[in-house]
Order: C-alpha cells, then sequence, then structure tokens
C-alpha cells in the first residue's frame, strides 16, 4: 500500500512534527537512502555526530528511528515516509540490511509481505537457533520446577482473588455512602471522590473497575448539569452491578462471568486469546470506520480502531474493537489505519456475552484504502437502537457500540445536534465536540451512515450522503 | 416494580441521599440480608435510566434554504486545499490566491470542509459562494444575516440577492453605464443595509461622481455611521456643493506656482512641505492632504487642463506624489499613466505614503494599475518583499502576464537577498500571483531552491491548475 500525504498526517504526532519534517525534506540531510522489499530505509544528520537510522515499511506504516525523540513517528520517520510519498528523492536499491533486519525480527501484527520478510529476518538473522530446536526439546525441562511455577500461579491467583473480593467490600461501603449522601452531593465531589476509590481498587488488583470510577468525574462533566445526577446513578448502578456479578461468576453463564472478571480487571493476553481454541474467530474482509483516541486518567492513550465487516450475515458479529493502549507521553494519538481502510483479516474476540473486542490472529491482505460504501444492514436508526437495547439486556454494563443507520437526518436544536429518524421519532444527542464539523449535514435531506453511542451521546462516524461521503475527523 | 415506580419513589431518595429521603421499605428486597437494599436499587434505578430512550426535542431549527449554483471543487482538490490552508507558518498569499480562484471560477469549497478551513471562509466568505457566507455568518443575530442567492447573472430586480462584493462590482458597472439609474437602485434599498454594505456602497460613487449626486449625498450627512458620513462630506466637498471644498483650500496653500523657461515660459508647481513635516513623513502627508482632493478641482484652481497639471509638476516630485495619488483615487488610469511616466518609482512612493486601498477599482483596473507602476521599473525590478507583498494585497489580483514576466525575467526569487532567498514568504507570494499562462516557467526557477522550501507553492499551484481545469471541463 503506498504511502500518503492522508496517511502521513495521520500518523503525525502534531502538527509541529509536520513541520519538522518538511525542514528534512533536503537531501543533504540524508547521506543514504534506498529501499528494498517494501521497505525504505535512510540514514538522517541530526545534530550529533552519528546520523540517525530511520526505516520504515509502507505496507504498513511501521517505522523506527534511533534518535531520542519522545515523539512517534519522529520528525525523521515523518520526512523519509514524505519523501517516499511525493517521489521526490531518489532511493538506491539495495538488500535489507542488518539493522533493519534486527527491527522487522522484533515486529509484530504486520502485514502479508512484512511478515515474509520478518520470518525471513529471522530465519537469517538467527539460523543456528532455527536449526538447533528439536521436537523433543520440551523433554528436557524439569517438571518438578513446572509444577512449583504452577503452583505458584495458583496461589498468586488465589491471593488475588481475596484482595479483589476484599476490595469489593469496600467498594461496596463507599457506593453506599454516595447513596446516603445523594447524587448532588457526589457530582460536587465527583473528582476527589472517585480518585480516593479509584485508587483502593488499584490497590486491591481490580484496574477495571479502578480505571471506570476514575474517568467517571471526565464522563459526568462532559455531560449537560442537570443530566448529570441521573448518569451518575447509572454508572454507580453498572458499578455495583459488576462487583455482585463478580461475586457470583460461578452462578453466571459461562460468558458473561468472563465478562464480569474483564470488567474488573482480569485481563486476558493476546497470547492467551490467539491460543484460545475456543475464541470466536471470523474471518472476513474489514472496513475501518472509526478510530478513537481518548486519554485515560492512567496516564495511558486508549487507541479504538472500529472495524465493520463488509461481507457476511451469517449471525456472526458484524463489528470489531482493536483496542491498543499506548503511553500518553508518547504523543502517538492513532493506530496504524485509517478510517477507510480494508483489510482482509482473521479476528479473535475476547469472550463476551456481546462479542466485541477482538485482535488480529492472522492477516491475510494489509490495509488498502478504498472508496466503496459500506455495506451498511437496510435498517432504520430505530432498529439499530432496539438491537442495542436487546445488547444491554444480555450485558447490563455494556459500553460503546456501534449505531448504523438508514434514511436518517441531522437535525439542530439550539447548539445542540441530534440524529433523528423520521419513522420513529427517535433522536440521539450527538456528541458535543461534532457540534461544529457534523453541523453541514445539518442541511441535508437523508444521510446513511454508522456511529458509536454510549448512552449518553452518539458519535457519528461515518455518513454516505448526497454530497459524497462525510467522515468524523 | 416497573420503571414509574422506580421513577416516582427512589429516584429522589437517590438523588437527595437515603440518609435525607429513606428509600420506601416496601420496595426493598427481602433477600437483602447482608445490606439494607440500597445498593440494589441503586443498581436497578440505573438499569432503568439506561433503557429510558433520549427525549426528542419539541422542535427542531428550519435550516434556511441556500441556492447555491457554484460548483464544488473536486473531491482530489479537497485534502490538498485543506492541508494548504491549515498548514503551520502558512502566509495569507496562498489563501488569497485560492479566494479570487474560487471567486473567477464560480467554485465553492465542499460544505463538509467549511469547518475545517474555518477561518480561511471567515476570511473569504463574499468569494465563496452564498454556503460559505452562510457559514461564516452562523453565528450572527438572525437579523444581521441575510438570504443566501447568488444568481449568475445580476439585473435590476435581482441586484439585492448576492453577496456584498459581488453587488459592489455590479453597482459600479451600472455607474459607468447611468450613473443616475444606479443611484436610484441605492436609494431604493438604502434604509434597509448595514452599515458596512453602506460604506461599501458609497464607495461606488467615486466614478462618475456628479452634481446630481448631491441631494442624495447631503441626506447622507446624518447617516448612523461615521465613516459613511466621512464619505459623503468628503464627496460632497469634491462636489464644492454649498461652499468651496477646504481640502482644496489646504492644498492650494502649499503649491507655489512659478514661471520657468527662457524663450518659452512656462508655469511650474511645486509643493512645499510644512516645516513641521520631515522627509520620511513626506508622502504620509501628502496622502492625507491629497486625499479629498479631485484631478478637475485642481487643475480648475490653476486654471489649466488635467495633462498640463501634470506637465507643470513634471520637476516636482512631491507634486507627482500627490498627482498619482489623486489619479489613483479617482480610478484615472490615464492620468496616472502620465504622472508616473516622470514619476517612475511611483510604486514605492505610493508604498511609502501608505496607500491601502484602490477603493472600488474593478479586477482588471488594479491590473492595469499594477502594469501602470511596475513598468518603468524593468529589469530593475525591486526585490523589497515588504513592496511585493503590498502590491499583492492591494491590488487582490493575479499579477498581469507583462508584469510576471518581469519578475521571472529578473530572476527576482535569486535576486532577492540572501537571507530572505527561498523563504516561506517570497515563493508563496510570487506563486499566489503567478497567471496561469506562466506557472511552468515558475515551476522551473523554483527547481533551485529546496524541496523543503517549495513545498508551500508547489501545492498552490497545483491546486490553481486543478480548479481551473475542473473548471475548464464542466
Amino acid at each position: 500500500m503506498p504511502l500518503t500525504f492522508e496517511r502521513i498526517e495521520a500518523l503525525a504526532p502534531d502538527q509541529a512534527s509536520l513541520a519538522a519534517a518538511r525542514k528534512l525534506l533536503k537531501p543533504s540531510y540524508w547521506p543514504t537512502l534506498t529501499e528494498g522489499e517494501g521497505l525504505a530505509w535512510g540514514e538522517c544528520q541530526g545534530s550529533g555526530a552519528t546520523p540517525y537510522r530511520v526505516v520504515i515499511n509502507e505496507a504498513d506504516a511501521g517505522y523506527k528511528c534511533t534518535c531520542p525523540s519522545r515523539k512517534f513517528p519522529c520528525k525523521h520517520a515523518l520526512a523519509l515516509m514524505w519523501m517516499r510519498a511525493d517521489r521526490s528523492a531518489a532511493f538506491a536499491s539495495a538488500s535489507v540490511p542488518d539493522w533493519v533486519k534486527d527491527w522487522l525480527s522484533r515486529r509484530r501484527g504486520t502485514s502479508n509481505e512484512a511478515s515474509k520478510t520478518q520470518e525471513e529476518a529471522k530465519s537469517k538473522t538467527k539460523p543456528s537457533i532455527r536449526l538447533t530446536e528439536i521436537p523433543e526439546a520440551g523433554a528436557d525441562a524439569d517438571p518438578k520446577a513446572e509444577q512449583r511455577a504452577a503452583a505458584a500461579r495458583e496461589r498468586n491467583r488465589l491471593e488475588r482473588e481475596a484482595t479483589v473480593l476484599a476490595g469489593l467490600e469496600d467498594l461496596d461501603t463507599w457506593l453506599s455512602d454516595q447513596a446516603q449522601h445523594g447524587m448532588a452531593n457526589f457530582i460536587a465531589q465527583t473528582a476527589q471522590v472517585c480518585r480516593t476509590i479509584a485508587q483502593r481498587l488499584v490497590d486491591a488488583k481490580a484496574p477495571g473497575l479502578a480505571v471506570r470510577l476514575d474517568a467517571l468525574p471526565t464522563r459526568l462533566f462532559t455531560l449537560p448539569g442537570p443530566a448529570r445526577p441521573s448518569a451518575a446513578i447509572r454508572e454507580l448502578g453498572q458499578v455495583h452491578l459488576i462487583s455482585q456479578a463478580y461475586r457470583r461468576t460461578s452462578e453466571l453463564p459461562e460468558l458473561l462471568a468472563a465478562d464480569a472478571r474483564q470488567a474488573v480487571g482480569w485481563s486476558v493476553t493476546r497470547e492467551a486469546l490467539l491460543n484460545d481454541s475456543e475464541a470466536l474467530r471470523v474471518n472476513a474482509t474489514w472496513r475501518v470506520f472509526a478510530v478513537v483516541s481518548e486519554p485515560q486518567p492512567d496516564r495511558l492513550r486508549r487507541v479504538e480502531t472500529w472495524l465493520w465487516r463488509q461481507n457476511g450475515t451469517d449471525g456472526m458479529p458484524q463489528c470489531a474493537v482493536l483496542i491498543d493502549f499506548v503511553p500518553i507521553s508518547t504523543a502517538a494519538a492513532v493506530s496504524g489505519y485509517l478510517v477507510g481502510d480494508q483489510i482482509e483479516a482473521e479476528l479473535s474476540f475476547y469472550r463476551s456475552t456481546f462479542p466485541l473486542r477482538a485482535q488480529i490472529s492472522a492477516l491475510k491482505r494489509g490495509a488498502e484504502q478504498s472508496s466503496e460504501p459500506l455495506t451498511l444492514p437496510d435498517q432504520p436508526l430505530s432498529a439499530s437502537y432496539a438491537n442495542y437495547e436487546h445488547a444491554l439486556a444480555q450485558l447490563p454494563w455494556l459500553g460503546t457500540i456501534p449505531l448504523s443507520f438508514r434514511m436518517s437526518s441531522v437535525r439542530r436544536n439550539g447548539e445542540q445536534l441530534y440524529l433523528y429518524d423520521d419513522e420513529s421519532e427517535l433522536s440521539l444527542p450527538l456528541h458535543t465536540s461534532q457540534a461544529n464539523h457534523a453541523s453541514p449535514l445539518a442541511s441535508l435531506d437523508r444521510i446513511d451512515g454508522i456511529g458509536l453511542w454510549n448512552g449518553y451521546e452518539f458519535t457519528l462516524a461515518w455518513a454516505e450522503t448526497q454530497l459524497g461521503r462525510w467522515l468524523r475527523s | 416494580m416497573n420503571s414509574i415506580t422506580l421513577q416516582a419513589k427512589v429516584l429522589p431518595s437517590l438523588l437527595v441521599g437515603t440518609s435525607r429521603h429513606p428509600l420506601p421499605s416496601e420496595l426493598i428486597p427481602p433477600s437483602s440480608s447482608s445490606s439494607d437494599g440500597t445498593l440494589e436499587m441503586l443498581s436497578l434505578m440505573g438499569q432503568a435510566l439506561r433503557f429510558e430512550r433520549p427525549s426528542t426535542p419539541e422542535s427542531f431549527i428550519v435550516e434556511p434554504e441556500i441556492k447555491d449554483e457554484r460548483k464544488i471543487i473536486a473531491d482530489g482538490l479537497r485534502r490538498p486545499l485543506i492541508r494548504l490552508l491549515t498548514a503551520k507558518n502558512a502566509t495569507e498569499h496562498p489563501a488569497r490566491a485560492l479566494a479570487r480562484a474560487f471567486d473567477r471560477l464560480r467554485l465553492r469549497p465542499h460544505p463538509f470542509d467549511l469547518p475545517l478551513i474555518d477561518a480561511f471562509v471567515r476570511s473569504n466568505a463574499e468569494k465563496l459562494g452564498p454556503t460559505a457566507q452562510h457559514w461564516a455568518d452562523r453565528q450572527k443575530p438572525e437579523a444581521e444575516t441575510r438570504s443566501y442567492f447568488d444568481p449568475e447573472l445580476l439585473d435590476e430586480s435581482n441586484w439585492t440577492q448576492p453577496m456584498l462584493s459581488r453587488r459592489v462590482a455590479y453597482l459600479e458597472q451600472r455607474r459607468r453605464d447611468d450613473a443616475d439609474a444606479a443611484r436610484t437602485l441605492v436609494e431604493s434599498t438604502w434604509a434597509q443595509e448595514e452599515a458596512d454594505a453602506r460604506f461599501r456602497l458609497l464607495q461606488v460613487f467615486q466614478t462618475r461622481l456628479s452634481m446630481s449626486d448631491q441631494p442624495f449625498l447631503s441626506r447622507l450627512e446624518k447617516d448612523r455611521a461615521p465613516r459613511v458620513r466621512a464619505l459623503a462630506a468628503r464627496f460632497l466637498a469634491r462636489l464644492g456643493a454649498g461652499s468651496e471644498n477646504p481640502a482644496l483650500g489646504v492644498c492650494l496653500e502649499r503649491i507655489k506656482q512659478s514661471q520657468s523657461g527662457l524663450l518659452r515660459k512656462r508655469s511650474t508647481l511645486q509643493i512645499e512641505l510644512p516645516a513641521n513635516v520631515k522627509d520620511q513623513a513626506a508622502a504620509r502627508w501628502i496622502l492625507q492632504t491629497f486625499a479629498d482632493v479631485s484631478f478637475g478641482d485642481l487643475a480648475g484652481a490653476f486654471k489649466v487642463t488635467e495633462k498640463e497639471l501634470i506637465a507643470a509638476g513634471a520637476k516636482d516630485e512631491p507634486l507627482l506624489l500627490a498627482l498619482a495619488l489623486i489619479a489613483t483615487n479617482e480610478h484615472r488610469l490615464d492620468l496616472l499613466e502620465l504622472v508616473v511616466a516622470n514619476l517612475p518609482n511611483a510604486w514605492e512612493r505610493m508604498f511609502e505614503a501608505g496607500l491601502d486601498t484602490l477603493g472600488a477599482m474593478t479586477e482588471s483596473e488594479r491590473q492595469r494599475w499594477e502594469e501602470i507602476v511596475v513598468h518603468p521599473y524593468r529589469k530593475d525590478v525591486p526585490t523589497a518583499y515588504s513592496l511585493w507583498d503590498w502590491l499583492h494585497r492591494i491590488t487582490d489580483a493575479e499579477a498581469p502576464a507583462s508584469v510576471m514576466s518581469i519578475a521571472l525575467h529578473a530572476k527576482l526569487l535569486t535576486n532577492v537577498p540572501e537571507h530572505e532567498r527561498g523563504s516561506g514568504p517570497w515563493v508563496e507570494m510570487i506563486a499566489a500571483i503567478c497567471p496561469a499562462s506562466q506557472r511552468q516557467e515558475l515551476r522551473e526557477q523554483l527547481t533551485k531552491f529546496d524541496r523543503s522550501q517549495t513545498v508551500t507553492p508547489h501545492a498552490l499551484l497545483e491546486i490553481l491548475d486543478g480548479m481551473e481545469n475542473a473548471r475548464t471541463h464542466v
């Protein structure tokens, strides 16, 4: 997939990085510029004595630079991408050097071509290890050590279970206090009280609940004042539901129990998911329809890449979300994908009553920009909303989910925009951050599209209109 | 227990606090031995609220009808346009060139892009069509907005509908064809116009100002807007209505008349600057002093023709500057040409004077004005950025081909001072004023600069080419 300015802009952490990259377009800064096997690499003369080594993978816009910048991608990587995109510089052809192979061997989640190169890199850089591998190698493992390790893991798990349960007792007390004092009082001191209980829940090894409560003040304060007390009841009610469900996992259906454990903070690693033979796997063509980047209170940025399944209506999940967490300090705010990208991949879904979060288990074709419309179901907003209510009944602490719609319109009341369904008169308030950007849609008659509903506000992500496609910026 | 019961009996307790407003005991689940049931009620209430559908407002705002006949810019140009207009450190030159292109080609930005190029739209709304105008006006009170129509052809029945710039251009043309009819049109809508519109419509009276305009101008001495009152007073003074133009009197006090020549005596005129006006402030003093004087009045005062007036002042640079400014003010490009023949550095002198507008000149007049002031320099074209920047700002038009030829043949971009060579403002400005026919030649000159310095000019030239091609292929 060729690099485009749109992709480079999307990858850039900020405008200043682009401006700095632009200054590096002078060929004199680049003693070497080389390409080969879908990669481009070069050396950029920085302020130090040694030039920085920069490599980019054109297939998936992967990059690596040896400079000490805390921005990702740095200006050197951006400049190299820029030169590839506008073909303004001459790149010599050469075989992939060792330092590039080394980078490739340490990457994960690359596209087909890159994976191939990665495999080759592995085989070339560590041939002796490959060759010495024999099937019986595991026989040398010490069974007693294995048993001790397993016992230690089990002991740790039990200890954590006990700690979490104790933390939930604290949480109950805290919730009772809030109910006793009333939600009006809770709103007045929400930042302080939520921070306190979040810290206690971190100590109790229930990070899922801790993050949920730590983010609660921000969520409440994005809502209009009069809506906050009832929103607080909704949120605190959910927290109690999760806490109760966790205590009763043995009584719950398997998938709902898994949801409860994940909501409390028991994470499933990517490796565990990919090794889980019973995990739901869907092989399809997926289209990126939204990329959402939100800073979290724990100094991590949550980057969600929302995918829509382009083919098949076989009862399997129609959409999925890939979630990455990156440190806020790196300033990286985007996923590797752009809205409109299409990939062919097998996704493995985390166990859930309403499977949504997934990981790419096999990428069959890397991202390619497509101008094709989304294959949205032929149903109005009200039907999608009814599906949401059905899902909510199954998973009471359901978070953000995609809602598609046909023949709806954007209407305005004061400064607030709504997505309005004429037939059912259902209207969902658009996210306040979209008041400006979605405003031109208010003068159009009917639109089809998809967006994200968090129970309070609808974030319009993609709309097909008579004036062409509208995308969330 | 249903949602209504919960709303009526549980919600008030949770809002004010169960300590102040205890939950009704009959609602507490009997199985809750470990707690008082408050948390179960909290969860139940929370879940009931989650199933409540969002409320629909009683009414929605009806969006105004916008009749925009302009063609939307090609899809392929949208991203480059946004990138160019939102680039960090971008100067105003590309934006000005793009706004002109939108206006000239009767194109408009894609409505979805308006929020992304908001600053550009606000600054150039008049040139971008009714949709953009509506976008720029969206924060204004309803009373201050107008209808958003932009008919292709204007006549007396629809001239009030389009944007102000088109109305002014239409009225300007009408003044040339039939000054009285144009005045009647203005009079018919005067009461409904806002201050800015009144001022700009009144500026048009510069063209073919005559005594028949006097009654209308006299009524404007009580206009609500001070600048409208001031402009009307200047026009009246120029007409000599009622009393002698006081500005003319001040000018005449400062012009010394004498005779020169041995065999054939010729009248010569010379400005005597006041003692308190320093040399560096002389040009500004001339601009201010001669602003309200007409060429005809000045010539009449010395009982000579307009051409004889120029000949009489030919040896006095300050007087020539004054005459150049008056000729510009009155759109008398024929006289300006005669003045500049004696004042080859009129461009620099008018810049020093602080001339900041060419009034209601049409685009072709502005380009002709530019030719007149630049041509005398030929190969020794100035290399000061401030002069070219001023020229672009004041003309707000592409450079005429002959002026661009001078700049290109003089290799202006490579002859500017070294510290400015290839700097953003220079190359962006030259690209912004370059007419379509000379873009290729400019591109060739740009290859001598680092790619990093010419990203914006190249992008601008590509977009302008794209806009023009799209329009010619309609």
